[in-house]
């Protein structure tokens, strides 16, 4: 029977290599010419491509005879498409970005080259530099496999000059969500500028012209509720067989995020999500919060017409956040891995994440400059970014499961209807968690 | 020596076609197959696991989900497509004034790539600013119709997504009606020239004359739009709906391949799906041909 399935697997393996690709080949050390281009697979808006761009510019004037050629996917799923399909084709870039929660299933498969050897040998890299948290986010079974390039954690940017406009107190550090709440209503205004209840939006009377607070229903955006409020989202963080949002915290936090919607009106429907999405909104002065992760910066940075800022995350009973972070994995069967490393390098070097950090695309994972004037700044908003690394020793990382892709697609859906459609809370959470069993049951573990 | 010459030269002009459809969908197709009993994840090789991946299909409610929708987007969307082709072709055979100018506004919309037409459709169906959201709400208050209703929902509500995608579909028959157009204008000019001396009806013209002429073209275009339904939901449902709205109200098998095979990296799984909907498309194809055979042989009996 072994013998079979080898034979059958052989035959696979030569009809792939002369059809398909090159998925049974060995990729060898692919070490490579240093000066032939790097390539690096990214993806973003248009404003975050132009901050990688900013950075390969100033490696190649830093470096004359070296490249890097950016190539830019149109969003999370088209790379891991593009990355999926360019591995077995036997032609992947030799850097990819990519947060922790989605390198899983590629660390499992081995497709990743580990770095120890060469963070080792590297005079530019102490790891000792690096916010741990997110250092950690990227080992995988003992490996480094990934340098993490920033550190973010989850925070609330509001419109300024909107809450001076209508007098409502601007958030501050230690708020708790039920401040959240009264914000969020006392925010959410018609076209005259008088406090509407957003929930009479459905159907007959009026919608509202800015909406109090814009929070994306997923898990990502609800586990650090959970974590505030003493609960758990999985059994166990380091091997997970289950949700756990049936538990009385994670379920007061879950009715909580919902009845934004549900009970007081205060975030869009999905109607008007699905008009105009809630970055948008925020950046055309339509909403008054919205809880995002460094990334929507380089989005804000644009805007023109109002002044807005970041506050902290409220809290339940202690202050929690969520670990957002994306590292450099360099492509096991990448052809020029010298290359690739030496951008690498250069990208997570001190000199490189304070080219990075002036874009306003990261929270670097390097202290020393996360704690400089390259991130901290005031040249340009957000005045309080001092806000993402207070919240950094109290943020924590989801599981790194291979499946966990597929984990946060499922649970999307569910809390999709959740909020808008109003499903009951009992059958959301138990749907939850018999559509990821299966995938828990499937999963490999980083550790 | 003749015929010999006259078969090397069908041969040679065969030969190109005949090349591309080895190797970009016969080698495909048979890798499909095979891979369909394999764990591969596009990564490490695969290895055989039997008849596993089918086994885990029947079990998937995602799957199931995405095999109904597929079906009922085929059995909906196929006669639609084709009874709005054949009555554009009946509408605008005749040489006339805007004739031209409707024959190319039928056609257009086939012309453009499928990624601008979804993005395009993704405007027009916006809740709050599209077109049309805005033209169905003219004269009603509050955001309703002027009937006091709530027009479609259609990114947020499943049933209306569907018809939002079946509804992009109908406007893709360009192909279709420029077959269908010059069958018509084929068809031989004496035979109307009599119907017309014997005082036929249009209705009558319609059974008698013109649906018998042109049937065995449609059976034809039935098969080919069966075949190509299963596949043509897979841009509109990417780009417009993205799969939803939750749970899975325009995943379609397709879809359902992509995702699970590129961004979930079980290319197995996924290419057990395809082979699915292969086997599906086969089975439709001989049950319309079936169907088919068997009326024609009680028409001339």
């Amino acid at each position: 029977m072994t013998r079979l399935r080898r034979l059958a697997t052989l035959a696979l393996c030569t009809l792939l290599t002369a059809t398909a690709g090159t998925a049974c080949a060995d990729h060898g050390d692919g070490g490579g010419d240093p000066s032939a281009p790097v390539r690096l697979l990214v993806f973003g808006a248009p404003e975050e491509l132009a901050a990688y761009r900013t950075l390969a510019d100033a490696y190649t004037r830093a470096h004359p005879d070296r490249t890097v050629q950016l190539v830019e996917a149109g969003d999370r799923k088209d790379l891991l498409a593009r990355l999926s399909t360019s591995i077995a084709g036997g032609e992947p870039p030799e850097l990819f970005l990519m947060n922790y929660r989605f390198y899983g299933q590629f660390a499992v498969k081995d497709a990743i080259e580990p770095l120890d050897d060469r963070i080792t040998a590297s005079d530019k890299i102490d790891p000792a530099d690096y916010y741990p948290v997110a250092m950690n986010a990227f080992r995988w079974r003992g490996r480094q496999l990934c340098l993490p390039q920033n550190v973010s954690s989850l925070a609330v940017y509001y419109n300024r000059t909107l809450f001076e406009k209508y007098g409502v107190a601007l958030p501050q550090p230690g708020w708790t969500w039920n401040d959240l709440l009264t914000t969020a209503t006392a925010m959410t205004r018609d076209a005259a500028g008088g406090v509407i209840r957003g929930t009479e939006s459905e159907g007959a009377a009026q919608r509202p012209a800015v909406h109090g607070v814009g929070i994306e229903p997923s898990i990502i955006r609800l586990a650090p509720f959970v974590w505030s409020n003493g609960g758990e989202i999985v059994d166990d963080p380091a091997r997970p067989t289950r949700l756990t949002l049936d538990g009385p915290a994670a379920r007061e936090a879950l009715k909580n995020l919902v009845d934004l919607r549900l009970a007081y009106g205060v975030v869009p429907t999905d109607e008007e999500v699905e008009s105009e999405d809630d970055e948008s909104r925020f950046a055309n002065g339509r909403l008054a919060m919205l809880l995002s992760s460094r990334r929507s910066t380089t989005t804000f940075r644009s805007i023109t017409g109002f002044e807005w800022d970041v506050a902290p995350l409220p809290v339940y009973r202690q202050p929690a956040g969520i670990l957002h972070s994306d590292a450099y994995c360099m492509t096991r069967g990448g052809r020029n891995k010298q290359a690739a490393w030496n951008f690498l390098e250069y990208a997570i070097s001190a000199d490189g994440q304070r080219i990075i950090a002036a874009t306003g695309r990261t929270v670097p994972s390097h202290m020393a400059v996360a704690n400089s004037p390259a991130f901290l700044g005031p040249a340009q908003p957000p005045r309080s970014a001092k806000v993402f690394l207070d919240a950094i020793p109290t943020v924590r990382a989801l599981p790194t499961v291979s499946t966990w892709p597929e984990i946060e697609d499922v649970t999307s859906g569910i809390l999709e209807n959740a909020l808008y459609r109003g499903d009951r809370l009992d059958d959301v959470i138990r749907q939850l968690d018999e559509q990821t069993r299966p995938l828990f049951a499937r999963a490999e573990h980083p550790r | 020596m003749t015929r010999d010459r006259g078969r090397r030269q069908l041969a040679m002009m065969l030969a190109p076609y005949l090349l591309g459809l080895t190797v970009l969908v016969l080698a495909p197709f048979a890798v499909t197959v095979v891979l369909a009993f394999t764990e591969y994840d596009l990564i490490r090789p695969p290895r055989w696991i039997g008849t596993d991946n089918f086994t885990a299909l029947a079990e998937d409610p995602i799957f199931r989900t995405a095999l109904v929708n597929s079906l009922l987007f085929a059995a909906v969307a196929v006669p639609l497509r084709l009874t709005i082709a054949l009555s554009l072709a009946l509408l605008l055979h005749r040489r006339s004034r805007f004739a031209g100018t409707a024959r190319t506004a039928a056609v257009l919309p086939s012309a453009v790539p499928e990624i601008a037409y979804g993005l395009l459709w993704l405007w027009l169906l916006n809740p709050l600013y599209g077109p049309i959201s805005q033209v169905l709400r003219a004269g009603g208050q509050n955001g309703l119709t002027v009937f006091g209703r709530t027009p479609p929902q259609w990114l947020t509500d499943p049933v209306d997504a569907r018809a939002a995608i079946i509804l992009m579909s109908l406007f893709t028959i360009g192909e279709t009606f420029v077959i269908l157009l010059a069958v018509r204008r084929s068809l031989p000019p004496d035979v109307y020239e009599l119907a017309a001396l014997e005082d036929a009806t249009g209705w009558d013209v319609l059974r008698r004359i013109t649906w018998p002429l042109m049937r065995p073209v449609l059976v034809l275009l039935l098969i080919r739009d069966a075949i190509l339904s299963l596949q043509f939901s897979f841009l509109p449902a990417l780009v417009v709906t993205d799969g939803g709205p939750p749970p899975y109200a325009t995943t379609y098998i397709p879809l359902f391949s992509y995702r699970t095979a590129f961004e979930y990296l079980r290319y197995g799984y996924a290419a057990a799906a395809t082979a699915v909907m292969l086997a599906l498309t086969v089975a439709a194809v001989a049950l319309q041909w079936r169907l088919l055979r068997r009326h024609e042989a009680l028409r001339d009996r």
